[in-house]
């Protein structure tokens, strides 16, 4: 069918287009024309295909989206998707020419029918899906412009209620369908609908069969508001009238409707099916028509009207007979007329007479006789009067429920049912009609109506024209199309069916009249109660709306509570202590079934046991410490820090003792300086209750077992034989591939610089970010005074005070600080010293910048910081900047000569005076890293001593130059 | 393909730093200008690395010109490309936000920016354990000093709790990679992953500590239930171009996990095969779970969207437990998409949210069910909103739709190409399936909540002055998003080629040590 590819492929862009056109409409043309355009276009594409359509011929086109995985844009056109194509686009345009008139000229119009197309599109797109995950696309995005649609006054609290409400259920029923169509796809083996539908005995026969039905299932009844999902609808109707008529009677709800039609050659016809689809059916048939019963509003009625005949359609789908699914389509285009047509009626009372109260509207059919006459129709239709369409379908449906053979009291209780929603049907129906247009006039509606504009009568008169024809000569109207969309469905095993107003005396005849005569007499007894009454009768106070608001409720408040409260993100300890619980955990799941018998420990070294019993001493005195006297823990830790130093040396590692001793004291001191800023434990703490007692034993085992797992990790790692390959390599390659006797510092700058690069920038950032947040740091009040520390060691001579904040006492620290000043050079020179020999002796650009900065420091305590700052210009920025300049230079030099980034070059040669040399690249690299730990150290440094020169914002300061 | 190009990625934004450095903070156009310019060649660079990828094996840089065992190697596949990419696009989006108001807030900003972007490329890059650590914590040091960016108590709040978790997650880190180290003898990652097959018993379980000790620290990283609850504080007090930044850390820790549970644990590691791989699914599960409910409870826009990032990384580690390569292309999709969106989303967060640093932010209000009056009158009062606050609500709107995974966003498809292939793998890949199908259902009720309030109900809620240049970088993630949409063919077979290349642990190998 080549003829048909690229129309297929416009046809379904064309709405979208539109709705982008509708955006950018001309403010001076209405947006209106637009859709009516649209619609106009589609009828006749589809009047182009109706031949081939009506044949039983089906329309392709495909386009490979993600054909890895087995989904291809591909459209499906037969009969069924004409079927409701037709009504998409008809019913579409009617729309179009009647919102024209309904919605003033000031409302957001280009917003209404970008919205309006957007949708119109989505739901061909569910229609004329080729692929099921294509479907799910479509059907997900008419959710969401129904959701805005919906909300598009959005002023009003209940049209946003009503909103949310639903795109929640809708949409949720859409991930469901997700779902669903997933499991046909793993089922079958493919998306392609094509392949699904001729998989209908692998699909009912899968262990997967019922999951996948109920997940189709919950998709189609929420979105066609099947109970129990059927209270979104009435609520919808806060939605402006086109909308309620387009979407939410004629189009939209149908969605589901026709997912169940679409999957009835696969999915129908057993049980599950059945019970499912049947009992979700009648219960909306007859929940829906009781409520409608009740209702005071004219689009409340029609809305519980809806779901009752929706839930009409479902039951007939569910029963499995084919003659239900000729049933269902024929009520399906039925419905889609008659509905329409009275939700334009009841919005144009609306306009006129500014009220939808029943109790504020009487005798209209004066006013406006034409409308009235239109409305008529259209609800007699609706009540399922001879002459008129319903009156077929509901004949129609009466045959299915009396062919029904699932047992004698399922049969007979459907029947009973059938006939008791229509009655109810032509209850509600003739309550809306004469307590509109019949009676008095009423006085109390808000505006004084008369016939709306002709444009707005025309759409309405269309489609009770059509109510009309096909009531009288259902054959020829509707005949071939309903054929075509039953045969889509069915394939061969077409039912018998007549489609002709008079079949004779039968027994849904009699049905007919019985529920004619049963509606009519529940009418007049009922009429005054009903009039005056507000809620539904019998219906239990537990609504399923309720139990919506409920679930979320649980899950918006309820539940996330408890979580809070079972997983406290405030506090930082349940966290460290989950982590570590896990890690000790992991660890002891993988030691237990360690193989090998531990050995003891061999000859232990006294000395190096004692020192390592002072520095385990020190750190858990530093631990206890901590919480109560912070001083003190710092200067244990520094004590534990200090034995781990000797260690190196002990081991002969004087790189690392080195280094280790300049880190240790540089944090040291660091963190007393910041100490001074923190408030005074709070003396409270001290005091232990029973509870934190507890806490503190828990803490100290979470410490013991992370301490004694780490070192017995640690010691079965060290007694398990280290594959030597590396560091042999390492020891064999320094001096001649690396050019340095130092094999420590040439893993640093050489075999390992990348990660030296690397740790020089985490320093970096992190004196960037300590800047960056002290620098906005103001000392809190009560740590302004002089340190009690310090008011301690003067005996608390108020004399012995400084004068102000930063300010240094006369003759504090003069011994050391005339020392400093001597030794400061010296220490100087010996930083350098450090940095060049590092290559081949211990030392090295860390432990040289350390050293530097040691000094910078001692001179900051000895003399103070302005003192400093007046005399060593050291700008931390620059020195980092150009640290970093550096090392990329050394590296980036190798590039600029063809070899890898941090190539390093070697070599040595003899000079006149000083003899041979030696040299390696390596040193720019490590003159890099020297310059950025001095930046680093000095920063820091800087951002912590300015605090003694700051006061809190709106405390006075001592001294307005800020440093800078 | 240039051999140099893989190191560039690393250098370039140390060098931007560097020179922004020099600058100094008053200079603001040159600083800029050095991020703008410095961006735009990240991904013009990702962009190349990409293309070449597209065809060519894994491409190795030998660090100093060591052999690879012993010295540093960069390693690029199709996998570090398109990490390299996304990252790239991020940087490119939330710089213009760099440039606004928030440069009043503290210093050093961007230097910080380009410095994280350094450690996250280079984590994305290195082929060496203990090189990965150093990237590791290049990029969390950066992280530290801009979730304090901006100050303010509730701020440092967070930040003190973030560094703390991360401190020890680091300390197991480098635990980890030395019990690694002392069972296989070597931080080279192919040399690991050629020694593990091989390893004697005892040596197999110093491994196994290690890998547990390492996954537990990348575990943090990519926040996954129960070590993610510092995720939502934290991301919700940093400023909005931050958080948007911090959207790929953690995937930097998904990333990793990935990258070593299939090339070092993988199926050729003889009886270390599948090593913790459910544990990873049934955490991924949890996780998912867990950020459901905290998504649906999220009472401030910047927690729905941390929430939401911990939804997004529980499902990709629950996908890479599965460790089928089919699951990990449409894993490596799904992150392609959420990353950007997550992003967008907190960059939208900026520009909803006024900050003030005297309260907190602005709150969403708790669920109010329906009232029983059936409906209104219709409430024909017209409110147009100015334009600004109209281009902000389609950007939310499209954001949630791409993040809930609805179309016509590429969210669909994403959540498509995850969903389809779990069903083949069993019961665990099922169970992930059901949660996220449920994780998409939460995050729907709560943005349809929190767009609903905010857009439609709130008339006292203030929005802050919106500039083009803020909204141009959520546009064009959005628009991209969008383009996924149609233009599928190419990306998702690049997707998949890369998740079939880090499958074939071999290929590495064979990469690295030939």
């Amino acid at each position: 069918m080549d003829w048909s590819h690229a129309p297929a492929v416009w046809l379904i862009l064309l709405p979208f287009v539109a709705s982008g056109l509708a955006a950018i409409w001309p403010r001076r043309w209405h947006p209106g024309y637009v859709m009516t355009g649209t619609g106009a276009l589609g009828l006749a594409v589809l009047g182009w295909w109706a031949p081939g359509l009506l044949d039983g011929e089906v329309v392709r086109w495909q386009h490979a989206w993600m054909p890895a995985l087995g989904l291809d844009f591909s459209l499906y056109i037969d009969g069924l998707a004409a079927l409701f194509a037709l009504l998409v686009f008809g019913i579409g345009i009617l729309v179009a020419i009647y919102a024209r008139y309904y919605m003033p000229a000031h409302y957001p119009l280009k917003r209404f029918y970008t919205l309006m197309l957007a949708f119109m599109g989505a739901m061909l797109g569910i229609v004329m899906a080729g692929n099921v995950i294509q479907l799910v696309f479509f059907w997900e995005l008419t959710s969401l412009v129904s959701f805005l649609l919906i909300g598009y006054w959005h002023q009003g609290e209940s049209a946003r209620d009503a909103a949310r409400t639903a795109l929640i259920v809708t949409g949720g029923g859409g991930l469901c369908l997700l779902g669903g169509a997933l499991l046909l796809g793993h089922i079958v083996g493919s998306y392609d609908l094509g392949a699904i539908l001729a998989s209908g005995d692998t699909i009912r026969n899968s262990p997967l069969y019922e999951v996948t039905l109920v997940l189709i299932l919950l998709g189609a009844l929420s979105k066609s508001a099947q109970f129990p999902f059927h209270f979104w609808l009435p609520q919808a109707m806060s939605a402006p009238t086109p909308v309620s008529a387009y979407l939410h009677s004629a189009t939209m709800v149908k969605a589901g409707v026709f997912l169940l039609l679409r999957f009835w050659p696969v999915l129908a016809g057993t049980d599950a099916w059945f019970w499912g689809v049947g009992t979700a059916g009648l219960v909306s048939l007859l929940l829906g028509a009781w409520i409608a019963t009740f209702q005071q509003d004219l689009k409340a009625i029609l809305a519980y009207s809806t779901i009752s005949h929706l839930g009409l359609i479902m039951m007939m789908v569910g029963f499995g007979s084919t003659l239900g699914v000729v049933a269902a389509l024929f009520h399906v285009i039925n419905h889609a007329t008659f509905k329409a047509s009275l939700f334009m009626a009841a919005g144009a009372i609306d306009h006129e007479a500014g009220t939808r109260d029943l109790r504020r509207l009487g005798g209209l059919r004066r006013l406006m006789p034409i409308t009235a006459t239109l409305a008529l129709i259209s609800g007699a239709a609706m009540a399922g009067v001879p002459l008129l369409n319903g009156f077929l379908s509901k004949e129609m449906f009466f045959a299915v429920t009396l062919g029904s053979d699932y047992g004698t009291w399922v049969d007979t209780g459907v029947v009973l049912f059938a006939v008791l929603a229509a009655g109810l049907s032509v209850a509600y129906s003739l309550r809306l009609l004469v307590g509109t247009f019949f009676g008095p006039v009423s006085l109390d509606s808000p505006r004084s109506p008369g016939e709306p504009p002709r444009w707005m009568r025309v759409p309405i008169a269309l489609l009770s024209l059509l109510c009309l024809l096909v009531g009288i000569l259902p054959a020829r109207v509707v005949g071939p199309v309903l054929h075509a969309a039953a045969a889509a469905v069915l394939g061969a095993e077409l039912p018998v069916y007549s489609l002709q107003l008079w079949h004779g005396f039968t027994w849904p005849l009699v049905m007919s009249i019985a529920a004619f005569a049963s509606g009519c007499v529940f009418y007049v007894v009922t009429r005054s109660y009903l009039a005056e009454r507000e809620a539904t009768a019998w219906i239990a106070p537990v609504s399923a709306r309720r139990v919506f608001e409920w679930v979320m409720v649980m899950l918006t408040e309820t539940l996330p509570r408890w979580q809070q409260a079972v997983f406290p993100a405030r506090h930082l300890q349940v966290q460290l202590r989950v982590l570590f619980g896990m890690a000790a955990g992991v660890a002891a799941l993988v030691l237990v079934q360690f193989a090998w018998q531990v050995p003891a420990p061999g000859r232990i070294d006294v000395g190096l046991a004692v020192l390592w019993l002072v520095g385990s001493g020190c750190a858990i005195g530093a631990a206890r410490q901590a919480k109560f006297h912070r001083m003190t823990a710092l200067m244990l830790s520094g004590g534990a820090g200090l034995a781990v130093a000797i260690t190196f040396v002990w081991l002969s590692a004087p790189d690392l003792a080195a280094t280790q001793l300049l880190v240790e004291s540089v944090t040291t001191v660091l963190l007393l300086l910041g100490l001074r800023w923190l408030p005074k434990r709070i003396p409270g703490l001290v005091r232990s209750s029973p509870r934190t007692r507890r806490r503190r034993l828990g803490d100290f085992l979470i410490a013991s077992v992370a301490g004694g797992g780490m070192g017995m990790l640690a010691y079965l790692a060290m007694l398990h034989p280290l594959p030597d390959a590396v560091s042999r390599f390492f020891i064999e390659n320094a001096l001649p591939g690396g050019g340095g006797r130092n094999v420590v510092n040439v893993i640093l700058v050489d075999f390992r610089s990348f990660d030296t690069l690397g740790e020089i920038t985490v320093l970096a950032i992190v004196a960037l970010s300590i800047y960056g947040v002290l620098r906005r740091f103001r000392p809190a009040n009560e740590s302004l005074g002089t340190p009690h520390l310090r008011l301690q060691a003067k005996g608390g001579d108020p004399a012995m005070r400084p004068a102000h904040p930063g300010a240094t006492l006369p003759g504090f620290m003069a011994v050391p600080a005339r020392l400093v000043l001597l030794v400061s050079p010296f220490a100087l020179l010996f930083a350098v010293h450090l940095l060049v020999r590092g290559h081949n002796l211990p030392g090295g650009g860390f432990v040289a910048g350390l050293a530097v900065t040691l000094v910078l420091i001692v001179l900051c305590m000895a003399r103070g910081v302005r003192w400093v700052e007046a005399r060593v210009r050291v700008a931390p920025l620059r020195w980092i900047a150009f640290g970093w300049l550096l090392a990329l230079a050394t590296g980036t030099g190798a590039m600029l000569l063809g070899r890898p980034f941090l190539t390093s070059w070697h070599g040595s040669g003899t000079l006149p005076v000083l003899g041979t040399w030696h040299f390696a690249s390596a040193l720019f690299f490590d003159l890099g890293v020297f310059a950025v730990v001095v930046g680093v150290a000095t920063l820091i440094l800087i951002a912590l001593a300015h605090q003694s020169v700051r006061a809190p914002i709106g405390v006075v300061r001592h001294d307005d130059t800020e440093p800078t | 393909m240039m051999t140099w190009l893989p190191v560039l990625p690393i250098l370039l934004p140390l060098l931007a730093a560097a020179l922004q450095l020099l600058a100094g903070a008053h200079r603001r156009r040159r600083v800029a200008a050095v991020s703008v310019v410095s961006c735009v060649a990240l991904l013009v660079l990702a962009l190349v690395l990409v293309v070449d990828m597209s065809t060519a094996p894994p491409q190795v840089y030998r660090i100093g010109d060591w052999p690879a065992r012993f010295g540093i190697v960069l390693v690029v596949d199709r996998l570090s490309a398109l990490m390299l990419l996304i990252t790239a696009v991020l940087a490119l989006a939330v710089v213009p936000h760099l440039l606004g108001r928030w440069i009043y807030h503290g210093v050093y900003l961007q230097p910080l920016v380009q410095l994280l972007l350094c450690g996250v490329n280079g984590a994305f890059l290195t082929g060496d354990l203990f090189n990965l650590f150093v990237f590791f914590e290049v990029l969390l040091a950066a992280s530290y000093g801009l979730s304090l960016y901006g100050s303010g108590p509730r701020r440092v709040g967070a930040s003190l709790h973030y560094i703390a978790i991360n401190l020890a997650a680091s300390a197991l880190l480098l635990v980890g990679i030395s019990l690694v180290l002392a069972a296989t003898g070597s931080l080279n990652m192919a040399a690991i992953a050629r020694q593990v097959p091989q390893l004697t018993d005892n040596a197999r379980l110093l491994l196994h500590v290690g890998a547990g000790l390492l996954a537990l620290a990348f575990l943090v990283k990519a926040a996954i239930w129960p070590l993610g609850f510092w995720l939502p504080r934290t991301y919700s007090s940093a400023i909005a171009p931050v958080a948007a930044l911090f959207a790929i850390m953690t995937e930097v820790g998904v990333y990793v996990l990935l990258r070593l549970s299939v090339l070092v644990l993988g199926a050729d590691a003889g009886p270390s095969a599948r090593l913790g791989a459910d544990v990873l699914l049934a955490l991924g599960v949890v996780s998912v779970g867990v950020a459901t409910i905290g998504v649906l409870g999220a009472r401030e826009l910047g927690k729905l969207a941390a929430w939401s990032v911990l939804l997004s990384s529980g499902t990709l580690v629950g996908a890479i437990g599965v460790q089928q390569p089919l699951v990990t292309a449409g894993a490596l999709a799904y992150l392609a998409i959420s990353v950007p969106s997550l992003a967008a989303l907190f960059l939208l967060t900026g520009l909803i949210v006024d900050e003030q640093e005297t309260q907190e932010p602005q709150q969403l209000e708790p669920y109010d069910p329906a009232g029983d009056a059936l409906y209104e009158h219709e409430d024909e009062r017209d409110l147009r909103s100015p334009l600004s606050v109209v281009i902000v609500s389609v950007a939310f709107f499209a954001t949630a739709i791409l993040l809930t995974g609805l179309p016509p966003f590429a969210g669909f498809l994403a959540k498509f190409s995850l969903l389809a292939p779990l069903l083949n793998y069993g019961v665990g890949a099922q169970c992930l399936f059901a949660a996220i199908l449920l994780g998409g259902f939460g995050t729907l009720v709560a943005f349809c909540r929190a767009g609903i309030q905010i857009f439609w109900a709130d008339d006292q809620w203030v929005f802050p002055r919106v500039r083009g240049r803020n909204v141009l970088p959520v546009a064009g993630l959005l628009l991209l998003c969008l383009a996924f949409s149609a233009w599928t063919v190419a990306p998702w077979h690049y997707v998949e080629s890369a998740a079939q290349q880090i499958h074939a642990a071999a290929l590495y190998q064979q990469a690295v040590l030939p």
